[in-house]
This record gives C-alpha cells, sequence and structure tokens, in this order.
C-alpha cells in the first residue's frame, strides 16, 4: 500500500524542434487506500500523467515519491505498480490463464497457487470459459477484462487502471463498476483510475481530480465538484447535461445586486454573501451557471414541486425542443437569443412553442469571473 | 427437442426461399438502375480493354513459367530413368533403364558422404546462421538504443549479403590462402598458431566453406529478425516492465515466442538456400581435395554438366528435391501451426 505524492510534475515531449508541454506543473496527493479518478477529455494529460506515476514515461521535472520516496529513477519493475492498460497490451503467444498468471510467474510463485489465483480472478471478471483461448479469439471487451484481471491478480502498492472500461458494452459495465467497487473496499488498496467518463468517474473514486489543458483544474469529491466547480470547464465537465452558461452583468436594481444577462432577457438573484463578494469585486463582467436539474417547470398555481420553502426565483422562457430520454426529460428553452436547458420528469408534458415560468433557488446560482473563469464562491 | 430442431430448418429453409429472389430481384432493363450508356457498354462486353488483352497478359507468364519450371522438371523426370548421356541426347537414342540410375546414386559412397556434408552444412552453416542471426538481431535491437548508431551497425552487418557469391568465394580463398593468407598471418602474428594451417586440406575444407557462408549470409536471418522485433507491439513490453518481468525473462517467455514464426522463416530461406548451394563449393575447393568438401547439388551440377551423365544427375535432383522437400514440409506445418495457434491462420 502507498501513499502517492505529485509535486510539480512536468512533461515535455520534444519532437525536433516542436515541444509538446502535456502536464503542468501537476500538484496531487493520493492517499493511502484512496481511489482517486483522473478525469478529462481526450489529450488533456491523463495518461501522459499516469505513465510517469507507473514509470513508462520520464519526467520532464518535478518528483512523484511513493510514502515519502523519490521514485523518480525506479524502473517499473522496482515500483511496484499494477496497470491495466487501455490497448489491453495481452501476450499474444499465451493463453488466457497464462496472461493472468504471468506477474506471478515472474515472483516465481508455485504453478498450482498461479492457477488457483487465476482462477479466482477470472471467476469474478467471468473469463473462466475463455481461460484457454489466447487473446487473438477474444473480443474486445473480454480482452480488456483479461488486461484488469492481470493487473489485479498482484498485490502492489498502487493499482492503476487506464481507460479499463471504455471498450466494454453498457449492461456488463455496471456490473463490472460494482465489482471494482467492491474489490476496492475489500483490498483497501490505492487505485488511480483513468478515464474520460464521469459517470465511471463520480460512481468509483473518493476524489476526482479533472485535468485539461495539461493542468489540474480541480480535486475533490462528488458533491465539492457539482457544487463548488473551481472554474467553469470543471461547471461544464461534471454534470449531464452540462451547465448552462450566461455571460451576465452587475445589475444593482434598488432591491439588492442581481446578475443580468447580456441581452437582458434574465435576472438571476443572488445570496447575500454571493452578492457582497461581487459588489466588492467592483462592476465587471460575470459568467453565471446553473445546472439544468436545479432549474425546475412551475405548474399552473405557480408552485415548483421540489423548491419548497426556499426563496425561489423566477425566470420565464419558451420550449423549443423536449428530449425524452425514459427516466427523464430535457428541456431546451430559449429567451430572446438566450438558449439553456432543464432536466424535468419525464411524464412532464410541454409542447414546443409553450411559454412557461421556471423556479430555481439563489444558493443554485454559479458566478464565475469572465476574465479567469474562476468561480466566485 | 425434435419438433424444436425441425422447426428450425423449415423456418431457415424459408427464409432462404424468400430472400433469394429478392436480393436478385433489381430490374437491369429499367433505365432508373442503370443508365443507358451503361448498358449499352455492358451489352457489347463486360470488358472495357480488348477480349486479346487479359489472355495475353496471363499467357505469357505461363508461358515463361511452363519454358522455365515444368518443362524442365517434367524432363528431369523421364530422364532420370533413362541412360541418358550427351552423346545419346544428341543421337537421340536413349533407352529406358528403370530405377538404375538412383540405385547408382544411392549404392555409392560419393553420395553418402555428400549427404553427410550436407547435414554438417545444414547444422553449423544454415543453423548457425540463423542462431547468430537472431542473437545479433535481438542484441543490437535491445542494447544499441541510439538510432543512428544502430543504423550504421546494420548496414555494416549487411554488406557482405550485397556481395555477389563468386566474390565471396575468391576473397575468401585469398584471405584462407596457406603460405600467405591474411588470416594464417593474423594468427601467426596474435601468437595463436606456430605454423600454417592448411585451411583447404581434406576435413577442413568444408568448414572453410561454411565459415565463408556464415559471413556471407548471417545478414539474412539477421534482418528478417530484427525487422520482425521492430514490429512487436510495444504495449506489450511496458507490460511485462509493469509487470515485473527482468530482462532476460522478458526475453525468453516474450520475444523469442512471439518471433517462433520469423525465426521458421529464416529457417526456410537458409534451408532452401543450403539445397541449392554449389557457388563457394565450386569456387572455393571445387569439392575438393578427393572430393571432401562436395554437398549433393555440387555432385548433380559435376555430373551433369561437365561429365554430361544427364539421367544420373537427374537422379540427384530428384533425391535432393524430395530431402528438401521433407524438410521444408515440417518448417512450413510448424509455421502453420505457430500461426494457428495465435488465431492468425
Amino acid at each position: 500500500m502507498a501513499q502517492v505524492n505529485l509535486q510539480n510534475v512536468n512533461k515535455i515531449y520534444r519532437s525536433g524542434r516542436t515541444e509538446v508541454h502535456a502536464v503542468q506543473d501537476l500538484n496531487l496527493e493520493i492517499n493511502n487506500g484512496e481511489f482517486v479518478a483522473l478525469l478529462g477529455p481526450s489529450g488533456c494529460g491523463k495518461t501522459s500523467t499516469l505513465r510517469m506515476i507507473v514509470g513508462l514515461e520520464e519526467i520532464s521535472s518535478g518528483d512523484i515519491n511513493f510514502n515519502g520516496k523519490r521514485v523518480n529513477e525506479l524502473e517499473p519493475q522496482h515500483r511496484n505498480v499494477a496497470m491495466a492498460f487501455e490497448t489491453y497490451a495481452l501476450y499474444p503467444n499465451f493463453t488466457i490463464e497464462e496472461n493472468l498468471a504471468f506477474p506471478l510467474e515472474v515472483r516465481g510463485v508455485p504453478e498450482d497457487e498461479r492457477r488457483r489465483k487465476a482462477r479466482d480472478i477470472a471467476e469474478i471478471l467471468k473469463l473462466t470459459s475463455i481461460l484457454d483461448q489466447r487473446p487473438g479469439a477474444l473480443s474486445g471487451g473480454q480482452q480488456q477484462r483479461v488486461s484488469l484481471g492481470r493487473a489485479l491478480i498482484r498485490d502492489p502498492s498502487v493499482f492503476i487502471l487506464d481507460e479499463v472500461m471504455s471498450h466494454i458494452d453498457a449492461h456488463l459495465k455496471f456490473q463490472m463498476l460494482f465489482d471494482l467497487k467492491a474489490i476496492h473496499r475489500d483490498l483497501g488498496k490505492t487505485m488511480v483510475y483513468v478515464t474520460h467518463d464521469q459517470v465511471e468517474a463520480l460512481a468509483l473514486a473518493d476524489r476526482v481530480a479533472v485535468m485539461s489543458n495539461a493542468k489540474l483544474q480541480q480535486v475533490g469529491t462528488r458533491n465539492e465538484l457539482y457544487n463548488a466547480p473551481a472554474n467553469v470547464f470543471v461547471a461544464d465537465f461534471i454534470g449531464e447535461p452540462p451547465t448552462n452558461f450566461f455571460q451576465a452583468e452587475v445589475s444593482d436594481n434598488g432591491g439588492g445586486l442581481a446578475l443580468k444577462t447580456k441581452d437582458g432577457a434574465l435576472v438571476f438573484h443572488l445570496t447575500e454573501h454571493r452578492a457582497g463578494k461581487i459588489r466588492a469585486l467592483g462592476g465587471r463582467d460575470f459568467i453565471v451557471g446553473i445546472r439544468p436539474q436545479n432549474l425546475r417547470l412551475k405548474d399552473s398555481e405557480g408552485k415548483s414541486s421540489a423548491h419548497t420553502g426556499s426563496d425561489v426565483h423566477d425566470i420565464t422562457a419558451s420550449i423549443l425542443i423536449n428530449e425524452y430520454l425514459g427516466e427523464r426529460s430535457i428541456l431546451t428553452f430559449a429567451n430572446g437569443d438566450t438558449k439553456f436547458r432543464a432536466l424535468v420528469p419525464p411524464e412532464t408534458r410541454a409542447a414546443p412553442g409553450e411559454a412557461v415560468t421556471l423556479g430555481y433557488r439563489p444558493e443554485d446560482v454559479m458566478v464565475f469571473d469572465a476574465q479567469t473563469e474562476a468561480l466566485i464562491d | 427437442m425434435r419438433g424444436v430442431s425441425d422447426m428450425t430448418a423449415t423456418s431457415s429453409e424459408i427464409s432462404q426461399t424468400e430472400s433469394g429472389p429478392k436480393a436478385n430481384s433489381i430490374d437491369r432493363d429499367d433505365p432508373a438502375t442503370f443508365p443507358d450508356w451503361f448498358r449499352a457498354r455492358k451489352a457489347r462486353s463486360n470488358l472495357i480493354v480488348a477480349r486479346w488483352v487479359p489472355i495475353v497478359l496471363v499467357g505469357l507468364p505461363v508461358l515463361v513459367l511452363f519454358g522455365i519450371v515444368v518443362y524442365p522438371t517434367i524432363w528431369m523426370f523421364y530422364h532420370s530413368v533413362h541412360d541418358t548421356n550427351m552423346m545419346r541426347l544428341f543421337q537421340g537414342n536413349w533407352s529406358y533403364i528403370g530405377f538404375e540410375n538412383f540405385a547408382t546414386v544411392l549404392g555409392s559412397d560419393r553420395f553418402w558422404d555428400s549427404t553427410v556434408h550436407l547435414l554438417q552444412y545444414l547444422s553449423f552453416g544454415a543453423c548457425l546462421q540463423v542462431v547468430l542471426g537472431t542473437v545479433l538481431a535481438l542484441i543490437l535491437f535491445e542494447l544499441v538504443k541510439n538510432n543512428a548508431l544502430r543504423t550504421l551497425i546494420l548496414i555494416l552487418l549487411v554488406l557482405p549479403m550485397m556481395m555477389s557469391p563468386s566474390i565471396v568465394g575468391v576473397l575468401w580463398k585469398f584471405l584462407l590462402t596457406p603460405s600467405n593468407g591474411a588470416v594464417n598471418q593474423a594468427l601467426l602474428n596474435l601468437g595463436l598458431i606456430s605454423k600454417h594451417i592448411e585451411w583447404f586440406n581434406s576435413g577442413i575444407s568444408l568448414w572453410s566453406i561454411i565459415v565463408a557462408d556464415i559471413w556471407n549470409w548471417t545478414a539474412l536471418p539477421l534482418l528478417i529478425v530484427y525487422s520482425g522485433r521492430v514490429s512487436l507491439p510495444p504495449a506489450v513490453y511496458e507490460a511485462a516492465k509493469v509487470d515485473g518481468a527482468s530482462g532476460w525473462q522478458v526475453m525468453r517467455r516474450i520475444t523469442l515466442p512471439m518471433l517462433k514464426e520469423v525465426i521458421a522463416i529464416a529457417f526456410i530461406l537458409r534451408f532452401t538456400d543450403a539445397f541449392k548451394f554449389v557457388d563457394l563449393v565450386y569456387i572455393m575447393t571445387s569439392g575438393g581435395p578427393a572430393q571432401s568438401s562436395e554437398l549433393p547439388t555440387y555432385i548433380a551440377f559435376q555430373r551433369g554438366i561437365r561429365e554430361f551423365a544427364i539421367g544420373e544427375a537427374a537422379a540427384y535432383a530428384i533425391i535432393i528435391f524430395a530431402i528438401s522437400a521433407v524438410i521444408i514440409t515440417l518448417f512450413l506445418k510448424y509455421l502453420k501451426r505457430v500461426l494457428k495457434a495465435q488465431g492468425i491462420a
């Protein structure tokens, strides 16, 4: 078991005269036994980060420590990490059983114990029926599970899992997320999980590290990322459907400070606390964000089902599109040139063109600085 | 159970009969299916070139192949059971003698001696070349990490292969000349030997040829194995590193098994060459002294081309062909098994 610590880690790829700064000044502390997900879009540097932790990629500058010990110069063999690869990287000349057992084989574990452990892990990952086959005959999802199994069979200090669910079909993925969570709970090992899928990250991880453009944007629990996203990118990336953003400016209309969209169509009221902060910053431009699930339809009596008791404000808009998605519906609204979305129960009857009133709570309104895109909290 | 299987059979039959005409139900006369110009052209011919073009394109190579492969082979089989020699050939009065030629060949010490020579050449020439080439290729790949240096070494190693075998033969004959050859001179100067070694004496001459051939041809298996190693997926090696395998474990359990088919191909190429290996023997020793460095192919060449015993030479050729066919078939079988195990073939 290990606590992993990354200090000012940089990765610069050079080829000829071009330089790519893939990871920039990354600081991350992964606690002993913690499950941390590295989440970000393609090309954000998450896989580079992970390869540096494993030791497959040289660190351009900065330090990586396992349990306080610097491992920069250690070869992967000596870092005692286990990794599941996105490209599977199975040994084509071995059977599945040999593939699973190879990490044990090189450690000199006796054959019968190797076989027993391989069968145990195959049981969990539903690979028992294909143990005698070779990787060439397997589907992508099966190979991916073998790759995961080869990582899980060992007793390393850190588990590194790189996009291990990307080729597994939705139904099996649901089961495997559950199994992986259970494995983590049973083993209590440090796990680092790289993914571009926020559902996987939020479902599995104790903490999620969101990366974008080679930089770490925010590290936090699900609730922190959801309710206090550090900047516009995190607010946009976390949550499905994405947050509604509006360019807004301050409108101090006597009754209290509010933010008005640029075209003047919508006005957002803020909590006293945030209003004070914005007042202190002066009359600059801001970005307002509000999550689709925090906008609630009001019925004809003007009551919003979920927002009882609190201070609810209204905005009006007309319905543009109604997308029915089974257990919920997404409504897209237009008010002037401004378009935004809200999540509503599937039974909602709403015809395009209909004008409706939506309620929101001031505490759900997120305000970002228009220049730095940082949250004002 | 029976009822169910019957049901599925009939339903599949129905779907076949239904889908059959449907799939072909394009109305070719309908102008909407094919435009007029297309149908006009289709009416003339299925081809966009003149009718004789494909016949000539396929026919010429077939003729050439027939002329240089099929006809000589039949000719060889025919004369292997006749008492043909050059004079009879010109007079046209050869006669059928059954398998007498084969009996002559298989009954002669010369043939069996040359077969032993061939086995020596196969195991210490061809096999050693593949082993050496493999070792050199893997050392080059694993230990030399600088790209420019790697290319330079590769070029140097491949140079001998680019030389014509006749030049290589002459070169090595010079190098191994007992009295003033460079090899003896060097060994004397280093104090490793006290008097000249007679490299072309009986008992050593075959080994001299083998050494020259190794120098000449080791680069071929080296290139084959090197390119095979280059194309192995790097991710597998990363996985092996992370799994904790040492360099030797990776080599033994992963690299070599994954190169099995490539190495088998190198063996096949060197073995096929071994059966037609005449050039260095002819130039360096002419099979001597006293036939001590002869290979079966060299005898076939000697008997047929120089002594005009065409029937006997044909028998030699057929026997060599049979031996090589057996060995190459074994290699191909092995190759197929390896590929099948990986799900490739």
